[in-house]
């Protein structure tokens, strides 16, 4: 489809232009859910970035690290016995644009390989004892589906623009409006104009004036942003500088600064914002409904919803149009004694890692993970580098003419390791029932206990909450404990137990991130009472739990572990957490059980349950 | 190992990578003070850079080792110091009676790839001699590179462990003896570690934070007019960076002169008694343990007053350098609240 027919994606377009116009703007992320033509988009644009024989290279999933950056020609070097180096993907997008799609699902590691590219100007490649280094300059050009998973604001900040795009449009709905919006517009101009007006603004540009004034607004339009980021000033700087030049202006005005705020702010902004905060925006979005793509929190609410409706049974509109009558108290609490908790094992997992020694360490087999060292025993991959080292010494003995004879003898394995972060997730109880006799102090130091626990062991964390009548994600997947805390601080309690909606959030978060990191590993404790008061379907709460708990049951290397809150009298014990250890088949402790002095218990007890797999929580 | 310089593309004329003068970063002083500390005197131990993104933390060590005049070094594979230590080639023609070629080089940032192999930081035999010759050569590995030079670890928090280990190790021993592969080798390094990480991204072992020497933490500016004084000096780079390197050029020419000066100066810096018992004091009184922090702290307040032309050091200087040599020993634990013990730090600063 001709770039230009594409409607209701003016930012997007603009965006893409701006970059065309001015390198300088540093890139574009389009974020949206599927079906918004994020993808089509780019491959129009590619269309008008030919005419600029400017480098428009695709990134694809399954790149290897050698394919990014370049590196020996292992079959040639073999061959010619002297290395040979190949140009990788990035040196090919140099002075045009590297495009990802779905950046979301490519691995960290080469990720962060693409971005420090980005930032040295300069790749150094450093493979099996060569090195080379290549300037390169490059724009990247990525899409991301936020359903499937978040991009870490470390990354985030690299790109220069964003642009959100939420409006799905039906294919011939589409069609009509094409059809419509041509005949309309007269001042519609064609490919080839556009082009010429890009050429011409990449003239423009070079004389484009930006006064102390308009400088000076910049910072201060950021700092108002709330965006702490040094690099968005430079980049408003230079993208004010692009637009003004496509408006065939020969200053940058207020108005351009304005206009091009959202661009550069969007992705910047910290939308984990505290409780408290995350609360009032909202009331105020209710209230104003508009701005809707400039919106991080509102379009992040709008792809949840979508979510829920593909993916689970439960239609939770009519719950959501509900009115519910919730406590008006709300309390934060403060953070209760901290103590040293029993290990957690995996179950599933135990044999292997104990040979590894660590938890949160796997040598794989596979193919993924970091090449370590070289070694004898044969696993999937040979180690090149290795290998020619065995065999080099004795290529005279050997007769080498113009190949290098390698024997048997000579062969090296690679062996890996993967950083194999145990992903910790804690469901956390927030409603009325835990602000009883202040136990949420109590809750709140068993998570800090846990959280030490998971900081001697390198694990990754994430915090939801489920109060009121809704379950949200407070702390995103991370291995900073010192956030974690925060977050942990912040939990407030008071209000209905949507214990459903908890469980089926946990679901869904796990699931997420096992699209992205299949051999993830995770353990997700629950700490609540039980009491769930919240239906979520209209059906008897009890039910709802007992499928939302069969989903849970079906997530492999998912451990779970309910640690029961309840204040056990002796007049009052109603074990409702108990029967949802159950139903989910999961282990169960007593969270006053988790304390120093009856560790030895503790562990004994899964000692004893080692064969059995479980505890035998009857 | 060779190096290939592959610049087949040019997006800078000349095929040089330009950099922003150190002089003309605003603000992040205690950042550019440890570095320039570091320089002054290798042995203080590196700087571990603590902050959040967007607060041109490689910009400001590159922009340093651009400023530092040209080093004599030996003309071999590891940037040998004329004066020692050597390497083991420099050694054998020592041995023979022949002369070392001294010649000029500029100091590097020698930066620690991602995903990088235990062969590649310590080095191994080199293939194509042992093909062609049949003989067993030294490759060097990035230890080797970053002999004299800045060794830059990005996100070091999420380096592999045990590479963390082999780095700090050779930090602390400042050379690396090499036996593998039927190679046996010795060469330098001494280099100045960087390391960078942002405490959200994850943390670092506490046994490996007390090892960096200095610790700083940066912070985006949130001052409007500094940050448009940031805005204004990038933008003017990023027009013309030619004209704005050399405008610099003066304040460059005048700081790298001062370094280089404070080098000198650091050999005849004279240390009382009385300044080694209020260390001794500061630590003891914070209930750190270890020498480390005592020895940092004099070396680091040494540095200082070299920098500051003085031959003596003065309390002045000690109240300067210790938060930079304690801040990271006062946390214990990443999640513990250390604003008391910084409370403590300031209050026993005030009273020496
Ligand atoms: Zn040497």
């Amino acid at each position: 489809m001709d770039f230009l027919e594409f409607v209701d994606h003016e930012k997007a377009k603009l965006a893409l232009i701006l970059n065309l116009i001015e390198p300088k703007c540093g890139g574009l992320l389009l974020i949206g859910p599927k079906g918004t033509g994020k993808s089509t988009l780019l491959k129009a644009f590619k269309s008008i970035v030919k005419a600029f024989h400017v480098p428009f290279i695709e990134l694809p999933l399954n790149a290897t690290e050698e394919a990014l950056l370049g590196g020996i020609d292992i079959e040639k070097s073999v061959k010619d016995g002297k290395k040979i180096f190949q140009r990788g993907i990035i040196s090919r997008a140099n002075n045009g644009f590297l495009v990802i799609e779905d950046i979301n699902l490519f691995p960290l590691q080469l990720l962060s390989l693409v971005f420090e590219a980005q930032s040295r100007s300069e790749i150094v490649i450093e493979r099996e004892g060569f090195a080379l280094r290549e300037l390169s300059s490059f724009q990247i050009l990525a899409t991301m589906n936020s359903e499937e998973g978040e991009l870490s604001s470390h990354f985030l900040d690299r790109f220069g623009l964003c642009v959100a795009m939420n409006t799905i449009i039906d294919k011939d709905l589409r069609e009509d409006i094409i059809k419509v919006n041509i005949r309309r517009d007269s001042k519609n101009i064609s490919q080839e104009e556009l082009i010429q007006k890009i050429r011409k603004s990449k003239e423009i540009i070079k004389s484009v004036k930006v006064s102390d004034y308009v400088q000076n607004l910049i910072s201060e339009q950021i700092l108002k942003e709330a965006v702490e980021s040094h690099r968005a000033d430079i980049f408003l700087y230079h993208t004010s500088r692009a637009y003004a030049a496509f408006l065939s202006e020969g200053t940058v005005r207020e108005q351009h600064i304005k206009d091009m705020i959202p661009f550069v702010t969007f992705h910047r902004k910290r939308y984990i914002l505290p409780q408290e905060e995350r609360e009032q925006n909202e009331r105020h979005e209710d209230k104003s409904g508009e701005n809707k793509e400039e919106n991080f929190e509102n379009s992040k609410r709008n792809e949840n919803r979508g979510k829920s409706h593909e993916s689970s049974n439960f239609s939770t509109d009519n719950i959501e149009s509900q009115e519910f009558q919730t406590f008006k108290r709300q309390e934060v609490f403060s953070i209760g004694q901290a103590f040293k908790v029993k290990r957690f094992f995996f179950k599933r997992d135990r044999i292997k890692r104990q040979k590894s020694g660590s938890r949160t360490k796997t040598k794989t087999k596979g193919r993924g993970g970091r090449y370590i060292r070289s070694i004898f025993s044969k696993t999937p991959e040979i180690a090149l580098d290795a290998t020619l080292r065995a065999a080099a010494p004795f290529q005279k003995i050997r007769g080498r003419k113009d190949r290098v004879v390698i024997l048997e003898e000579d062969l090296r394995y690679k062996e890996k390791e993967r950083k194999m972060g145990l992903n910790v997730i804690f469901l956390v109880d927030g409603s009325g029932s835990m602000g009883v006799r202040q136990r949420m102090i109590e809750v709140k130091g068993a998570i800090l206990s846990l959280l030490i626990d998971s900081y001697h062991k390198r694990d990754r964390v994430a915090m939801i909450v489920f109060r009121k009548d809704k379950a949200e994600t407070v702390l995103p997947l991370t291995s900073s404990v010192e956030l974690a805390m925060k977050r942990l601080r912040e939990i407030p309690t008071g209000g209905k137990t949507p214990l459903t909606k908890g469980l089926f959030e946990a679901f869904k978060f796990i699931r997420r991130l096992k699209l992205k990191e299949p051999h993830a590993r995770f353990l997700l404790f629950i700490l609540t009472d039980g009491k769930a008061n919240v239906s979520i379907s209209g059906k008897p709460i009890f039910e709802e739990i007992k499928m939302v708990c069969n989903f849970l049951r079906q997530l492999t290397l998912t451990d779970i572990v309910v640690i029961d809150t309840e204040k056990k009298t002796n007049i009052i014990k109603m074990d409702l957490a108990l029967r949802l250890a159950r139903m989910l088949n999961s282990d169960y402790v007593l969270m006053d059980e988790l304390k120093t002095d009856s560790i030895t218990k503790l562990v004994n007890l899964y000692k004893n349950s080692q064969e059995s797999g479980h505890i035998n929580i009857n | 190992m060779q190096i290939i310089n592959y610049y087949i593309n040019r997006q800078n004329e000349g095929g040089a990578l330009l950099i922003f003068p150190f002089t003309a970063i605003v603000n992040q002083e205690e950042m550019k003070l440890s570095l320039i500390l570091n320089v002054i005197d290798p042995s203080i131990g590196g700087v571990l850079i603590m902050g959040e993104k967007g607060t041109a933390k490689s910009t400001t060590v590159r922009a340093l080792a651009d400023l530092l005049p040209e080093m004599d070094t030996v003309n071999c594979r590891f940037n040998c110091a004329p004066q020692g230590p050597f390497c083991t080639d420099c050694l054998e023609k020592i041995q023979k009676g022949e002369n070392l070629e001294i010649i000029n080089k500029k100091m590097r940032v020698v930066e620690l790839p991602l995903g990088i192999t235990e062969d590649r930081v310590v080095g191994s035999l080199d293939i194509e001699e042992a093909i062609k010759k049949g003989e067993k050569r030294f490759s060097p590995g990035i230890l080797a590179e970053a002999n004299r030079n800045f060794l830059y670890v990005d996100e070091v928090n999420l380096l592999e462990d045990h590479i963390v280990d082999l780095l700090l190790d050779s930090a602390a021993m400042g050379i690396n003896v090499v036996e593998r592969e039927g190679v046996s080798f010795v060469h330098p390094a001494r280099f100045i570690l960087v390391g960078t990480m942002n405490p959200e991204e994850g943390e670092l072992r506490p046994q490996l934070l007390d090892r960096f020497g200095l610790c700083v933490e940066v912070y985006s500016i949130k001052d409007k007019l500094l940050r448009v004084e940031i805005l204004r000096r990038k933008a003017e780079y990023d027009r013309d960076p030619r004209s704005f390197i050399e405008k610099w050029l003066p304040e460059q020419r005048q700081l790298a002169q001062k370094i280089m000066r404070a080098k000198e100066t650091l050999k005849k810096i004279e240390i009382d008694d009385d300044i080694i018992s209020k260390i001794v004091d500061i630590t003891a009184e914070l209930n750190l343990d270890g020498h480390r922090a005592d020895i940092v702290m004099l070396k680091a307040a040494k540095a200082h007053a070299a920098l500051n032309e003085r031959d003596r050091i003065t309390t002045e200087d000690i109240r300067k350098v210790a938060p930079l040599c304690l801040r990271h020993r006062l946390k214990r634990l990443p999640f513990e609240d250390i604003s008391q013990e910084s409370e403590r730090l300031k209050e026993v600063l005030s009273r020496i």
